[in-house]
Parts: structure tokens; C-alpha cells; sequence
């Protein structure tokens, strides 16, 4: 089974939270959704982003967390808490640098994005990026990323290419808005 | 079949004690694939996968889509046949009580018997939708006309896709709304797109036209607001509402003074070039930026383009349409591809975004008050003839030709009508002028309603008949590509829902007029009896089997006979439809929006679509997740006009028209035009915009003009800030 990781162009985002309700179809989700879309400036325009949980290599997450209640997968998703270790402490929440752990005041217990691991496991795409009508979110081989990344790598500091631009290694990889800036017209 | 670089093998999750059921989404006319999970303890819908098999989705949906599957098993559904005997709570939801089938069978053959024998047959009327699949849409117009004898059937394309119909007919000779397929637009090398808010209307068009653009194509879009897809335009021609036709021309104009008319085509192919150049010469840049008020060097440049693009799409939707003068927009903008002979090969062409479902297809079929099943005329006594021997009546039995949908109400009005079946749509949302077309319902000696919730348009019947979900029948829709697609059966109708076929069928039984109907015993017998109808008419689905969709992912009319594996592409051969075989380029002088701004009435409303709801919303506001997106409507307001009227944002204000007003929360955004607001049109009572719509009608298409009438916005006192 070739690798492949979830990969996000945020220019393309049309705001239409398919990735959202999505979310909610995942066999292990309990039909909560467990990421963010943004209006990015509701006032002024349209543009919109997903905030998406960007599995870290090394997460923040996991490792504000005394009670070792998020595991990492073998894939490098990095795991909803366990149920059974979770105390709600809600550390997690706050360390994340973009906030994605949500808390479940009922059950007092934290949940996030696992990469729908039931099927990224066996390299069947997340409900997110099978849905995502703009191709914002992308489920690509390490091939397809690298393509993307010298494509959009533009080396004149009006960077395009973001992965060397976010704390930390990531195993989701994000291109930030502008990715075409360096297209070259047709004609 | 068109399988292209977006296409994956991928394997579906399959859980345990689940089956997957392939079809296709219930809302737009994407039609996008997916898979319903069904369990198999008990047999009922409970989710939904992606179905990346299907070539023009692979996967993908949109929200309405993800969460479609909800509406089969809803607590709203209605599940046994509803009676309301104080007809003086019709407009409320009150008073109706559950009824048996032949109950309600007994009381509407009664009425409407009765009603027939003291003023006519034509004093019943059918008013239907093409959110259904082929096979109803065309049992309904045999219902209306053979099984209830009246010539007063139309639907509610008449809101949606007439426009483009009638200027595809015109242009054309024929009207299917995608010259190719959609596997051609992300390898065009331009789309111009005008009045689409495609993102928000068409989402799962939107990887192939980012596509576009990734590769070094250009995209154009012509919409008074700055939509999602507009946001990332080469150019964005940021007109008036209601002012396209001056800018089709000007753009027109610009493409034959330039040198891109290609003039063999044009000499071979077409009629009507040099009336056309001659008449939109006056249409300089100056004059089209006058009229429209979109800065000239943006007109310069969308004509530079798309005049030198290899190859174009030029792409329309409601906002073109939905103008008093749809057809023109339509056939003028159509115009763009005759004279540069960008059309009849891959990657060249028109297309209009089909908006319901199955628009393309119910259009075709004789739900229109002039049409008869494969785009035949009901004035045409040879097509007549044709429909009649497979009908099995006299052609003199076939009604005449009735009236458009806004029409219809017109003649309830003046009591010319006085009985209603409805089914498969909910104009007391989506009609314009609504104060009148609802007390028009209200004042009906009788109104039937098939529907599988209590829509508004419900809220005005003596009876309500539970129809289905389209997950619990099986039958073809034709998607916004022309492509003929099966939708399949997941769970058995829940309580005692019927698919509307079956309804019409029983009820023409009982009317007497069985030897027409009973053998129509489950879909696939209407579909047998369907192609049949259809054979040699233009829209010809003889060769579209249940069989051949299947195996071929699809079948493009027209698709004559078992052999004919369909038509991805129209006009390859050059050949049009008209008798000559030329298609018409039309030269269309300019006329503004029926209402046009005042001192009283100064501001330009239009309306439209959010990503979140599906038409009258009467099936996407009953969604958990869609409801929570987008609960209520509000008027959009750039940030200048706001200042002006001293409003803010998420203020409540009152907006009106000569017809009718409203309060809406106010959303500031600077992705509109000072001089315009917009509303979301998906929402009931007094929420409705289309209190304040003109019912202006296009002369050919009777298109109602949603997209522009004349308003004014009034600060209230208790102008509360939520
Ligand atoms: S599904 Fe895709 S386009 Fe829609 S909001 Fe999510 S990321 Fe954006
Ligand atoms: S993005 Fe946040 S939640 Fe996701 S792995 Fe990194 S630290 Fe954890
Ligand atoms: S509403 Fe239209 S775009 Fe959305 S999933 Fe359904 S068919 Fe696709």
C-alpha cells in the first residue's frame, strides 16, 4: 500500500463545510465533527479556510498530556483520547498551536480528528478530502507532494509552499493561500 | 467511461452488517454519485459513503449531499394520507387528520369529479417538479392529461430552467443543457461563466474549475456579487443585476471588431451573423460600461481572452435566467461561442448548471404545458399523433396547450381553475409575487398535495398524500451534462408512502381511466412505457436502458436504439438542429430589467442560492447540520449603503418592494455592489423574499424575473442587534 498523506491547498476553499459534515459520517466519529472552518474576513470577502488537525510528528498535544491518553497510530495519525485514559484535563486544548482538540463537557473527555483511521489504516481516503468539492483537501502519495511542493515553491520569498513555514514537522502538508502566483498563463 | 486524472480506483469501507447502495444525490443537477449504507438487520438507510467510481463526482459532495441521506428516516416524514375538513384553516399547518388511502382516493375523485362535471375538465390543474426521477416526471403529464383530461399542466422548470430551454432552442434547434461533458471543463483553456454562483450552487463543478486555472487557463465571471468563485477570477465582470444582455453583447462586439469571429464557421454553420454585428455595434465598451456598470477595461479584457483561448467553455446558470429577458441572456451569450466557433468539439462549447436534479430531463418529457414526452410539441399534430397511438387515445382526445406555472395562478385567481394536484414542489416558497400566488392557493375550491414533508405549499391542501424519498424508488434522472443516470432503491417506503407513480396510477384507476394505467405496475414498467414515448422525438432516450446506464456509467442523449452508445458530445458533426442544419447566432436588442431603481425604490435586489439549502429548503431546513449552518435568511449589504442607511451588520431591517416586505438581519460585505442587495431565497412564511419578486415574465420562457426588481431597505426603530 503506497503512502499517502492529507495535503490542503487553502486557496482553493470555498467554504461549503462539506469537510465538516463529512466528519460526522466516519464509523468511529459519533457523528460529531472534529474540525474548523474559517471565514477568513467575513466582512470584506468570500475567502474561507478549513483548520484541519495536522497530525504533528511531534505533537504538542500528546505531550501535554499527563494521563498519555492520545496515542500516536503507526500511520503518524495522531489519535482521538482514550476514552478510558482521557481525565479532562483539557491540556491538550490549550497547547495545540491552532486549537484543534475539542472537549466534550458531558463526557468529560477530549476528542479530535484520528484521520478517519478506520480507513486511512488501509489507505482509503478521510471523509474530508473523499468529499472536498474544491480539492482544498487532497489525499496524495509522497510523489504527488513532492510535484506539489516544487510546483509552488516559487524561491523568491513570496513563498508558496508552506511546509518548512509551520512549528514544527507536520504529516498533513499545507499550501497556504497564493498558489497561483506562479502559474504560468496559458497564453 | 471519461474516466480522467481525477479518477482513482478506490475501495469502499464496508462495516459490518452493512450493504452499500450506489445512486445518486437527491438535490442539484450535479447529480453527484454516492453510496447509501443500508443496514442489513434492518433494512433502513443510516449513512452515507463516497462513490469514487462515479466519473464525474469521484467522491465528492457538498453538504446537502453528505447529509441527504437524513431525509428518508426524518421524524417530518408524512406517513399516512392526510384530510383537513375545515377548509377554513387552509395557510396553517392545522387540521388535518391521518386518513386511509382509499379515503383520500374516495374524497379527491369526488372533488375533482365533481368539479370537472360544473366547470370543465380543464378546471383542474397539475402543478409539478423535476426533483424527481424521469419516469415520474413523464407519468405525470399522461396523468394530467389522460388520466384527468386537463390541458392545465406545467412545473416548476418554469422558475428554474425555461430560460435556458428557450434560448438553447433557439440557438440550437435543440436544448440539452451541456454540449459535453463535464470530464471536457477542467481541460478548457477558459470558462466564462456568468450568473453561476457555481461554488455555492454546483460545488463538485469546483475542482475542475480551480483545475483551469492550476494548469494556465483563465476563468471569467460575470455576477454582481464577488461568490466564492468569483473571488478567484481572472476578471470579474461585477455587473448590474439584469444587465447581461448588454454585456453579452458588448462582448460580442468586441470578439468580431477584434478579428476572433471565425468566419468559415460562421459562413458554413450559422444563420443570423451580420444582423447580430450590425446590431452590437452600438455596444462599445463605453456604452456596455454605462449600462451595466462594469468598468470598461475589465469588458476589454474578458473579450481578449476568451476570444483568443483555443479552446472555451462558456457556462450560465439562474442568474442570467431568471430575468424577464432569460432567453435573450441565454441566446447572447451563446452567441459568444457561434461566432468564434468555439463549439461542436471536446473542450469547446455552452453549458447551462441545470439547477433541480433532474431539470434537464423532466423539461423533456411533457410536464410543460406545451411539450410532450421526447421534447415533442403539443402543437405539432404529427407529434401529437406519435404520443397518442403509444398513449393509446385519439389524438383529438389530447388537450390543448396550457399555461406556464406563474400563469396558473393567475387563472386560480380568476377562478378558471379551481382544482390543484401539486407534487414534487413547494411554490408557496418558490413562486415570485408571493402574496398573490398564495392566496390564489388559498381560494382553490380543492387542492391535493403530494409530498413526503408538510411543505408550505401543504400548509393550502384539503388533502395530503405521502409520497417518497427518492431513496425508496428506483428510476433515471438526466444530470446537468444530458447524461442519463439510474437512481436505485435503498430501503422500502417507510409508513404508508407511495412513489408518486404509483399514486397517479391508483387515482387514474379510480377515475375511470384504467386501461390507460393499470399496467403500469411497478417503475421499470414505466420506464419500459416511457423510452417508448420518447422514440423519435429530439430527446430521444429509445436506446438508454437501465442496462446500458449501468454498464456505462451513463447514457448521453440522444440515444436512439440498443447500438447507440450516446452522444458525449453535441455538434461534433457541425450539424445543428434546425432545419437547415445552421445553428442561429441572434441579434438581440437590449432591454433593462422589467423594474428598474427609482427615487422610492432605489436599491437593485436580486436572490439566489447558499451552499447549505436546496430550493424551497423544505427538505434541506429540516437537516440538523444544514439548519445549524444556515438557520434563517438575511440580506447582504456592502459596507457604503450600510453607512448610508445608518444600518449595521446583524441589525434588523426592513426590506421592501411594491409587492411585499420583509425583515431580514443584515450581513455587511463588501462582496456585493453598493447599489444591489441579495437575499437567499430558501425559506418559508414571512421569510420568503419572493414576497417582494416581480412576476415579470420572459416572453418566450415565461421566466419569472427573480434576479432583479426594485427595493428599499427601512431602518426599524426597535432595530435590534442580535
Ligand atoms: S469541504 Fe473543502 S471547500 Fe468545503 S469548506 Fe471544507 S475544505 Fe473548504
Ligand atoms: S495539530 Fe494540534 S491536535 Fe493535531 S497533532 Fe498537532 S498538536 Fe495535536
Ligand atoms: S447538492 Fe448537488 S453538488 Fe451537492 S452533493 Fe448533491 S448533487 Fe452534489
Amino acid at each position: 500500500m503506497e503512502k499517502r498523506r492529507l495535503y490542503i491547498e487553502l486557496e482553493n476553499c470555498i467554504g461549503c463545510r462539506s469537510c465538516l459534515a463529512a466528519c460526522t459520517q466516519c464509523g468511529g466519529h459519533e457523528e460529531r465533527n472534529r474540525n474548523y472552518v474559517y471565514d477568513v474576513n467575513p466582512l470584506v470577502n468570500r475567502q474561507t479556510m478549513p483548520l484541519m488537525c495536522l497530525h504533528c510528528v511531534n505533537p504538542a498535544c500528546a505531550r501535554s498530556c499527563p494521563a498519555q491518553a492520545i496515542q500516536i497510530h503507526e500511520t503518524g495519525a495522531v489519535l482521538s483520547a482514550l476514552v478510558e485514559k482521557c481525565i479532562g484535563c483539557q491540556n491538550c486544548t490549550i497547547a495545540c498551536p491552532y486549537g484543534i482538540p475539542k472537549f466534550d463537557e458531558e463526557e468529560n473527555l477530549m476528542y479530535k480528528c484520528d484521520l478517519c483511521i478506520d480507513r486511512t489504516k488501509d489507505g482509503i481516503p478521510p471523509m474530508c478530502a473523499s468529499v472536498c468539492p474544491s480539492n482544498t483537501l487532497q489525499w496524495l502519495t509522497e510523489e504527488e507532494i513532492d510535484q506539489k511542493q516544487k510546483q509552488f515553491d516559487l524561491g523568491n520569498d513570496k513563498w508558496v509552499t508552506s511546509m518548512p513555514y509551520l512549528e514544527g514537522e507536520t504529516n498533513v502538508k499545507v499550501n497556504l493561500p497564493g498558489i497561483l502566483q506562479g502559474t504560468t498563463k496559458l497564453f | 467511461m471519461q474516466r480522467d486524472k481525477f479518477f482513482r480506483e478506490i475501495e469502499n469501507v464496508q462495516h459490518p452488517n452493512e450493504k452499500l447502495i450506489k445512486t445518486h444525490c437527491s438535490y442539484c443537477g450535479m447529480q453527484c454519485g454516492m453510496n447509501l449504507r443500508v443496514n442489513t438487520a434492518t433494512n433502513k438507510i443510516i449513512g452515507v459513503e463516497p462513490r469514487y467510481d462515479w466519473p464525474v463526482t469521484v467522491g465528492k459532495m457538498c453538504p446537502k449531499g453528505v447529509t441527504a441521506y437524513q431525509q428518508t428516516n426524518h421524524k417530518d416524514r408524512i406517513l399516512k394520507p392526510l384530510i383537513r375538513d375545515d377548509a377554513s384553516l387552509k395557510g396553517t399547518k392545522e387540521g388535518f387528520r391521518e386518513a386511509s388511502w382509499e379515503e383520500a382516493y374516495d374524497l379527491i375523485v369526488k372533488k375533482f369529479t365533481e368539479l370537472q362535471k360544473n366547470y370543465g375538465k380543464d378546471s383542474l390543474s397539475v402543478f409539478s417538479g423535476v426533483s424527481m426521477t424521469n419516469e415520474k416526471c413523464y407519468l405525470t403529464g399522461k396523468f394530467a392529461r389522460v388520466g384527468l383530461g386537463t390541458r392545465y399542466i406545467d412545473y416548476n422548470g418554469r422558475f428554474c430552467m425555461s430560460s435556458a430551454a428557450g434560448g438553447f432552442l433557439r440557438s440550437f434547434g435543440v436544448d440539452r443543457g451541456s454540449t459535453l461533458p463535464w470530464t471536457d471543463v477542467h481541460e478548457t483553456d477558459c470558462l466564462f461563466i456568468a450568473g453561476s454562483n457555481t461554488a455555492e450552487c454546483h460545488p463538485t463543478s469546483m475542482f475542475r474549475v480551480w483545475a483551469v486555472q492550476e494548469r494556465g487557463g483563465y476563468l471569467i465571471v460575470a455576477d454582481p456579487r464577488e461568490t466564492p468563485v468569483a473571488r478567484r477570477a481572472d476578471v470579474h465582470l461585477d455587473l448590474r443585476p439584469g444587465t447581461d444582455l448588454a454585456l453579452a453583447n458588448g462582448i460580442l462586439h468586441l470578439l468580431i471588431e477584434n478579428g476572433y469571429a471565425d468566419k468559415e464557421f460562421v459562413n458554413k454553420h450559422t444563420n443570423g451573423f451580420e444582423e447580430t454585428k450590425e446590431l452590437v455595434k452600438d455596444f462599445t465598451p463605453e456604452h456596455t460600461s454605462f449600462l451595466t456598470g462594469v468598468a470598461e477595461e475589465k469588458i476589454i479584457k474578458a473579450a481578449e481572452i476568451y476570444g483568443k483561448a483555443p479552446n472555451a467553455i462558456v457556462m450560465f446558470a439562474r442568474g442570467i435566467e431568471q430575468q424577464h429577458k432569460g432567453v435573450d441572456n441565454v441566446s447572447a451569450y451563446t452567441n459568444m461561442a457561434l461566432v468564434t466557433g468555439k463549439i461542436g468539439r471536446p473542450k469547446a462549447g455552452v453549458a447551462t448548471f441545470t439547477g433541480q436534479g433532474n431539470g434537464q430531463g423532466g423539461r423533456e418529457h411533457g410536464q410543460k404545458s406545451d411539450l410532450l414526452p421526447g421534447y415533442r410539441k403539443i402543437t405539432n399534430p404529427e407529434h401529437v399523433k406519435a404520443v397518442s397511438k403509444v398513449w393509446g387515445i385519439n389524438p383529438e382526445e389530447m388537450p390543448q396547450p396550457g399555461v406556464s406555472a406563474y400563469e396558473m395562478f393567475e387563472l386560480m385567481e380568476e377562478k378558471t381553475i379551481r382544482g390543484l394536484y401539486l407534487l414534487c414542489s413547494n411554490p408557496a416558497v418558490s413562486a415570485p409575487n408571493l402574496n398573490f400566488v398564495r392566496n390564489a392557493m388559498k381560494n382553490l375550491d380543492f387542492m391535493v398535495c403530494a409530498d413526503f414533508y408538510l411543505s408550505e405549499s401543504a400548509e393550502f391542501a384539503d388533502v395530503i398524500l405521502p409520497s417518497v424519498t427518492w431513496s425508496e424508488d428506483e428510476g433515471t434522472v438526466t444530470n446537468l451534462e444530458g447524461r442519463i443516470i439510474k437512481i436505485n432503491k435503498a430501503q422500502e417506503p417507510i409508513g404508508e408512502s407511495k412513489p408518486d407513480w404509483l399514486m397517479q396510477v391508483e387515482l387514474a384507476e379510480r377515475l375511470g381511466r384504467g386501461k390507460y394505467f393499470s399496467h403500469l405496475k411497478t417503475a421499470k414498467d414505466v420506464a419500459e412505457e416511457f423510452r417508448l414515448a420518447t422514440k423519435g422525438g429530439n430527446a430521444d432516450y429509445y436506446g438508454a436502458t437501465w442496462d446500458k446506464i449501468d454498464k456505462q456509467d451513463g447514457v448521453f442523449w440522444p440515444c436512439k436504439d440498443e447500438e447507440d452508445k450516446g452522444t458525449p458530445h453535441m455538434f461534433l458533426d457541425k450539424k445543428f438542429y434546425h432545419p437547415d442544419g445552421k445553428a442561429k447566432i441572434c441579434a438581440l436588442p437590449y432591454r433593462p430589467p422589467a423594474e428598474e431603481p427609482c427615487e422610492e425604490y432605489p436599491l437593485r435586489l436580486t436572490t439566489g442560492r447558499v451552499v447549505y439549502h436546496y430550493l424551497s429548503g423544505n427538505q434541506t431546513r429540516r437537516i440538523q447540520f444544514l439548519k445549524d449552518m444556515c438557520p434563517d435568511p438575511y440580506v447582504e449589504v456592502h459596507p457604503v449603503t450600510a453607512e448610508k442607511y445608518n444600518i449595521k451588520h446583524e441589525e434588523v431591517v426592513r426590506l421592501f418592494t411594491r409587492r411585499g416586505k420583509s425583515d431580514y438581519k443584515v450581513k455587511i460585505t463588501e462582496a456585493i455592489r453598493e447599489d444591489t442587495v441579495f437575499v437567499p431565497y430558501h425559506f418559508g412564511h414571512e421569510q420568503s423574499i419572493n414576497l417582494l419578486t416581480i412576476a415579470a415574465l420572459d416572453p418566450m420562457s415565461r421566466m419569472p424575473e427573480f434576479k432583479a426588481c426594485a427595493a428599499q431597505i427601512e431602518k426599524l426603530e426597535a432595530g435590534k442587534v442580535h
